[in-house]
């Protein structure tokens, strides 16, 4: 019986992870700007291609392979410090006062653009880059072998969960972006500078995207599509979730990823469709996600 | 009077109309403009872009050749990652435009949407790579397709590793989540069940075509624990399915059967001892190609362009212009040099039997081609930095195809296991 279950649960955790990293970028973003961005996806897959290509380029030069782990994370940041302002003070901003619909628009636009941005850029043929999963080696559990690299990713993911908290409980700016979530409108006549807090809370948004794109290179191919296939599993995740909540997140991962590791296990016609059923189901019982409300609004 | 001047008046002129219509149908035209359909993008084009390099070096070899009776080939290349939709409205631009001649499609998918269309507007296709058995379910007069069909494939590869793992108990299949994939699991399932009843899949899975990732269908192939692992998976899919299965082991657990394995062995690092195969028996560097001895200059042109060797797509691709180039040919034999008309070039389609760079092709009644099916084992070699097919064996096509009209899942229902004795034997092609 633990034969059966440790497996289930350590590929549910590993899938979880990397689906975390980008619903917790896509419901941050949402509860600050109160934005559905639907080029979120997008910022996963550049983060991706960037991380696989100083990969590849660190192993083509020579350097040490190691440096590969480093790459991961400073690929991530290079993506968020360049396209979050610049999406959020041009595209994004523009958008604040008009209507949800608009912004579902100008947001998805903005996904065709860059989806397209990254075949001139990086061509249309798969991208590979698995140094930091070959260094890492394996590990036998319950049977089966994994990669240690998958161990890597679900410890990532709780430092991450924990990181946001502290930053948001503890931090001037965390407490600052809070207040904002909080009340707009009286944050503003307090004398927080909004503007600020919407660059700041949605360049982290775009770095937690990209940060879950360049740590799914050395174990997934980066190809064009990538970036709309996360999407619709971060939505999916951010909706049992519910919109704006980290916890939420975090649990709506593991709830969603499991949904899928059992329907490969045990029912694999299911596959593709068990993460919505779930999503589904959620939002019959609970239509604001599992830890939404109409009322109240939290990160 | 006046009224009989008028009518021979417009008698004549409608009679020199027709005459010059019927000359300009006859004249060479400047250029042949054949549509080019395959994969250009996304994780397909791993597969299709081979495809479109092979007929680029076609196209160069047969315009410096000449051309096709005189005449230069040009072609337009349509990206089928856009979609059927899109696939089928560029196919009747083109077809209502300059086109001659259709060299489409790469995907099963495409082929069966494409087939109808082509004998709407009369325009003579050849589906250069898909194979779905389904495709000449209905007849159609100007869609041909030069290769086997997917029977023919999956039972070549089911029989292969049958004959050389004859304890085999436990098997799992992994193929794409669409109809190429399931269909082939129908054909292994039912000729296992057929000659080797005792077998058991124990886990049949179905990842969505362009998915990133496998780990978790491989932890379900690691705990199912089969003795042999089939899969058709395909492109950029293949790939990523091999790079993430190795390093955990599923190649050392399971004998494994890549059906279009070949098409990856340059560019992933696939141990020894994987069943392989060409979807047919367009590899360039079987022993009949080079007998044959033009695939090896096809492959030397290849690589001096593109910087690799040729894989099965690429090889498939340019036999689909040597049955074009030989279908015109035919039609201009018969029209006695006057440039054919369409449907002259489909007449000519009819009942084709050509060599190959790689074998022998000839249409069946139904359309569909028979080819050889080579299925082999990878292999190091000396001189070749990658692992190539070994232990290979070639079914004669025609062997492997069910008679004519004859529900083809049904017909692998009669077969028994003495099938094997009819067979040649794995290493038997040398």
């Amino acid at each position: 019986m633990l034969q059966t279950i440790i497996p289930l649960l350590v590929d549910a955790l590993a899938n979880a992870a990397l689906i975390f990293f980008v619903a917790v970028g896509l419901t941050l973003v949402f509860s600050v700007l109160r934005i559905l961005n639907v080029a979120h996806g997008s910022l996963y897959s550049i983060g991706a291609y960037v991380a696989a290509s100083v990969g590849l380029w660190i192993v083509a030069a020579g350097l040490p392979e190691w440096l590969t782990f480093p790459a991961l994370l400073l690929s991530a940041a290079f993506v968020a410090l360049l396209f979050g302002p610049l999406i959020e003070k041009t595209l994004v901003r523009w958008t604040y006062d008009k209507s949800e619909a608009v912004q579902v628009l100008v947001t998805f636009g903005l996904f065709l653009i860059l989806e397209d941005l990254q075949r001139m850029v990086f061509g249309v043929q798969s991208v590979y880059q698995d140094t930091p999963m070959s260094l890492l080696g394996i590990s036998q559990i319950g049977g089966i072998v994994y990669l240690n690299y998958q161990l890597l990713l679900i410890a990532l993911a709780i430092v991450v969960l924990i990181a946001l908290k502290v930053f948001i409980a503890y931090s001037r700016t965390g407490k600052l972006l809070a207040a904002v979530v909080a009340d707009r409108e009286v944050s503003q006549a307090m004398g927080i500078d909004t503007g600020k807090m919407f660059v700041i809370a949605f360049t982290i948004g775009v770095f937690l995207a990209a940060l879950g794109g360049a740590l799914a290179t050395p174990t997934s191919g980066v190809s064009p599509g990538l970036g709309a296939e996360t999407m619709v599993l971060a939505f999916a995740v951010a909706a049992v979730g519910g919109l704006g909540q980290v916890e939420g997140a975090a649990l709506a991962s593991i709830i969603v990823a499991m949904a899928k590791v059992l329907a490969i296990y045990f029912a694999p016609a299911l596959d593709a469709v068990a993460p919505y059923l779930v999503m589904l189901v959620v939002l019959i019982v609970r239509p604001y996600g599992l830890f939404g409300s109409g009322a109240t609004r939290r990160i | 009077m006046q009224h009989f001047r008028l009518k021979a008046l417009a008698v004549a002129a409608t009679a020199l109309t027709t005459l010059a219509t019927s000359a300009m149908a006859q004249d060479k035209p400047e250029s042949l403009d054949i549509g080019v359909f395959t994969f250009l993008s996304g994780p397909a084009a791993a597969y299709g872009m081979p495809g479109r390099q092979g007929a680029e070096i076609m196209i160069e070899q047969i315009n410096a050749d000449g051309g096709i009776g005189g005449v230069p080939v040009s072609a337009t290349f349509v990206d089928e990652a856009q979609g059927a939709e899109g696939v089928i409205s560029e196919y009747r631009r083109l077809a209502e435009g300059e086109a001659d001649f259709m060299i489409a499609a790469l995907s099963s998918g495409n082929c069966l949407a494409l087939a109808p269309i082509a004998d709407q507007l009369q325009m003579p296709t050849v589906g250069w790579n898909c194979d779905t058995h389904q495709l000449f379910k209905e007849s159609h007069d100007y869609f041909y397709r030069p290769n086997g069909n997917t029977i023919a494939e999956f039972m070549a590869y089911t029989l292969y590793f049958l004959d050389e793992n004859p304890d085999v108990k436990r098997v799992a299949i992994i193929n794409p989540d669409y109809s190429f994939g399931h269909d082939a699991a129908e054909i292994v399932k039912a000729t296992l069940k057929a000659v080797k009843p005792e077998t058991e899949v124990v886990a049949e899975l179905f990842p969505k075509l362009g998915s990133s990732s496998y780990q978790t269908e491989i932890s379900r192939l690691a705990a199912a624990r089969p003795d042999v692992i089939f899969s058709n998976l395909w492109g950029g899919d293949l790939e990523n399915f091999i790079r993430q299965a190795q390093p955990r082991g599923i190649f050392a657990q399971s004998k494994t059967v890549l059906a279009l394995g070949e098409t990856v062995l340059q560019r992933s690092n696939l141990p020894e001892g994987v069943i392989v195969g060409v979807l047919g028996d367009g590899w360039w560097r079987s022993p009949d190609a080079e007998q044959i001895g033009q695939a090896g200059e096809f492959a030397a042109t290849y690589n001096a362009k593109f910087g690799e060797d040729p894989v099965f797509p690429a090889v498939k691709m340019a036999n689909a212009f040597l049955v074009m180039k030989a279908a015109y040919e035919k039609a201009l034999e018969t029209t006695g040099g006057t440039w054919p008309t369409h449907e002259q070039v489909a007449g000519a389609l009819e009942g084709l039997s050509i060599e190959t760079l790689t074998g022998e092709m000839s249409f069946r009644e139904d359309n569909d081609g028979i080819v050889d099916q080579i299925v082999g084992t990878t292999t190091m070699v000396e001189g070749i930095d990658y692992p190539v097919l070994g232990n290979m064996v070639r079914y004669d096509g025609a062997a492997l195809l069910p008679p004519l009209g004859e529900d083809p899942l049904g017909w692998i229902g009669t077969l028994s296991p003495s099938i094997f004795d009819e067979l040649p034997d794995p290493g038997s092609y040398k």
